[in-house]
């Protein structure tokens, strides 16, 4: 049994690969944030981007995808890398395959890339037929979507190779959680990958005359609602698996931190018409279970809460940390990487209770379509997911480069810049949404906004100006370090934090560690809940809609 | 030596407490704020 | 090391964690009990399939859409989007206040979202689908209905205007 792995420097260049690109799209997706939060407070800097951006909307479009599509993905795929390599302590089993996946995300980037500069695909992030993109961009998207598969089974196989060896070890929890991760993702994508190959791809080439936008929203969020388990999921790895450590202690539970994980798997997908309380073509009945079925997977993240903030209690205590509150003080808040997983923790809170609320069958009816929404999902994926995320980049980048974090002072100063912007803007979107104020919106032109609405777009603006130092920051800080001159010596290497548990793994019983029962049981639960609806939606598909000139009204 | 027993010993009773009253104030904005915004929904009058 | 018997190992809960777990599912079975008699009991429901329709070719009350009496203070609202004009057709309506509204829209073209400000009448509207809810107007006023979905360059203007007038 291999006791030590000396994971190489073509190991880290691939995964410093993935963080590049990811890093890259952050810095140019976030470039629009603050045109957008500033155009609500009424200064509309648009103008002076023409004629390489023509539109609030292409900015959107920019926006969404490189930070809630390319960040993500790159940032994630390479980060199960590294969870894989040194959980199983070996090299992927084929690395050529895992090289296969991260070049076709890259092209499918590049080829998703140009039809959105050139304004030939503003359609948001969640191009909702009629409107009608360039083929290049729906390509594009699957491109990148299946790269992300590929390196998906470059994971599985090397578990294979990994369990082959160890045919009794419990799987050590960081790779267990990329691989369900990864195996939730595959189930979850079949939904967009439905969508653009039978329906919109055809579509935007002409070969067929037009589509039914009903059933391309039920595969859309079919993958929509997993996909945020596809973003969350990761900072729960690290949460879990690391920032225990990080924090001066062990997790306090492996057992109920992997059966988290699991019912992530079986309960991530089902639920999907969440996103459509208010579609016209699923009725109320289905509508309802999903709402059951959403409550349901509210409850891993429960379990979440409770299982992290008992790690860091204790880590906290053993510091000398006193009190019933008391202890909190007693983390390492000085630890940049410790500070944003924590704020994005207390960010996140706020967004699993707005997550509840929209969740909520009929109370959706008041949020559905306002600026609500971006409020809400700023705080998980922009939070929980991103802020987490920069956390990990702080000894990651480090550790790929074997250069010292730059002004590690600073970084604890960008996430609570990031923490206290959020914490203004996401709570102006929140009350402008329950206001009426609509999402996807400029409103600084809209000639509905009320007298009332104006103090908040302004603490929009404000909070968005914020957020963008804050960025800033965060792309300087990554930059600094790995273009620095200094080196890390032999004895201040990088030990990525792997955090034990309080009890031996191998006491965790074996029906968490076995993956047929939970695969037959996440399928199964698909069936049901999907079945009947799609069966009903495509044996009833009407293609009658989406004729131009309408498609392209932008 | 005294060092690891004690933590032994506190190991044996450890229960997070402080978890639990974070967690208590929690799920009371979970109610507060998801019950406001129901009251929100009845407010505004029925649908069918 | 494998321990013995692998299978028969129970799942150690720490009893605080068991009471939170308790307290979760209570919570959402609390909400779950609350959505459902407010949707199934009380009428605060959502959207379901009403009608198929030809966005090409609408024809019946979509030929002439706006505001029909059934009976005295019982309306029907016929509501289209459109994406050429960015307006809501149509873009006024005035009612008696006590009036009950029930409100059908389509579109024409993309899909659009329908708002009516004050009211839980929140929509997402679509080519080739009818979608329907119903308000009572107990109050007079202004209402805006305005469009909530992304349908191009003039989305941000679209909006039409319902006037409640006292009777």
């Amino acid at each position: 049994m291999l006791a030590t792995y000396d994971v190489t420097k073509t190991d880290k260049r691939f995964i410093g690969a993935h963080i590049l690109v990811a890093v890259i799209a952050l810095s140019i997706g976030s470039l629009f944030g603050p045109l957008q939060a500033f155009q609500f407070s009424g200064v509309d800097l648009y103008p002076y981007l023409q004629p390489v951006f023509k539109s609030y909307y292409q900015g959107l479009t920019i926006h969404g995808v490189l930070n809630a599509l390319v960040w993500t993905t790159f940032f994630i795929t390479g980060f199960f890398t590294l969870t894989t390599i040194l959980g199983f302590k070996r090299g992927l089993r084929y690395p050529k395959l895992n090289r296969v996946g991260f070049w076709t995300m890259v092209a499918g980037l590049v080829m998703a890339a140009i039809p959105i500069l050139l304004d030939e695909a503003t359609v948001l992030y969640t191009f909702y037929p009629p409107l009608q993109a360039n083929w290049a961009f729906y390509t594009g998207l699957t491109l990148v979507v299946v790269g992300s598969w590929i390196e998906g089974y470059g994971f599985f196989f090397t578990y294979r190779a990994w369990r082959k060896e160890n045919p009794d070890t419990r799987t050590p929890f960081i790779a267990f959680g990329g691989l369900v991760t990864m195996a939730m993702w595959q189930f979850a994508t079949l939904g967009i990958a439905v969508e653009i190959l039978t329906m919109l791809l055809p579509w935007s080439l002409g070969l067929i005359e037009g589509t039914d936008p009903q059933l391309a929203r039920t595969y859309f969020w079919f993958t929509g609602h997993p996909l945020v388990y596809f973003w969350l999921l990761p900072a729960y790895v690290s949460w879990y698996g690391m920032l225990p450590k990080q924090a001066g202690g062990k997790l306090f539970s492996d057992s109920l931190a992997r059966l988290a994980m699991w019912l992530f798997l079986l309960l991530s997908v089902p639920l999907g018409f969440h996103h459509q309380f208010v579609d016209p073509g699923i009725p109320a009945g289905w509508k309802y279970i999903h709402a059951v079925l959403t409550y349901s997977v509210f409850l891993p993240s429960m379990l979440t809460a409770f299982t992290v903030i008992a790690s860091l209690e204790r880590a906290a205590r053993k510091r000398g940390g006193r009190g019933l509150f008391g202890w909190v003080r007693a983390l390492p808040w000085s630890n940049g990487s410790v500070a944003a997983q924590l704020l994005a923790g207390i960010l996140f809170m706020f967004g699993g209770i707005g997550g509840l609320t929209n969740a909520s069958y009929n109370v959706n009816l008041v949020i559905h379509n306002t600026t609500w929404v971006p409020g809400h999902f700023h705080l998980t994926v922009a939070s929980a997911a991103t802020l987490s995320f920069m956390g990990i980049s702080y000894w990651l980048v480090p550790w790929i480069t074997g250069k010292p974090l730059w002004k590690p002072r600073l970084a604890v100063i960008q996430t609570w810049t990031w923490f206290i912007g959020m914490l203004i803007f996401s709570n102006a979107m929140h009350v402008l949404g329950l206001l009426g104020a609509p999402r996807r919106t400029p409103l600084g032109v809209a000639p509905y906004v009320s007298e009332e609405w104006s103090g908040h777009l302004l603490r929009v603006g404000l909070g968005g100006a914020i957020l963008f130092v804050s960025a800033v920051m965060f792309v300087w800080i990554v930059a600094r370090t790995t273009w620095g001159k200094e080196r890390l010596g032999a004895n201040e290497e990088i030990e990525v934090p792997i955090a034990e548990s309080e009890q031996d793994p191998q006491l965790t019983p074996l029906w968490l560690d076995r993956w047929v029962p939970w695969i037959v049981g996440t399928v199964l639960l698909i069936l049901v809940a999907y079945g009947p609806q799609l069966i009903d939606q495509i044996a009833n598909i009407d293609l009658g809609s989406g004729q131009a000139p309408s498609i392209r009204p932008w | 030596m005294a060092d690891e027993q004690e933590t032994e010993a506190e190991a044996e009773e450890f229960h997070p407490r402080g978890t639990v009253a974070i967690l208590v104030m929690f799920v009371l904005a979970i109610i507060i704020l998801w019950g406001s915004v129901y009251v929100i929904l009845l407010s505004r009058g029925v649908t069918v | 090391m494998s321990a013995p018997n692998d299978a028969k190992r129970t799942l150690h809960i720490d009893p605080y964690e068991k009471n939170w777990m308790r307290i979760s599912i209570i919570l959402v079975i609390v909400f779950a009990a609350a959505v459902t008699v407010a949707g199934f009991a009380l009428g605060f429901q959502v959207p379901s399939p009403e009608e198929r329709v030809d966005p090409n070719n609408l024809t019946g009350p979509w030929e002439n859409p706006g505001l029909r009496e059934l009976s005295p203070g019982v309306y029907e609202l016929y509501v289209i989007g459109n994406a050429t004009t960015w307006q809501f057709e149509p873009r006024d309506v005035e009612i008696p206040v006590d009036s009950t509204v029930t409100i059908y829209v389509t579109s024409r073209d993309i899909q659009h979202g329908f708002k009516l400000q004050d009211t839980n009448i929140n929509m997402q509207i679509l080519p080739g689908q009818v979608s329907k809810l119903t308000h009572v107007f107990e109050e007079a006023g202004e209402y805006p209905y305005i469009c909530t979905e992304y349908c191009g360059v003039g989305h941000a203007a679209m909006f039409g205007n319902l006037t409640v007038v006292e009777k």
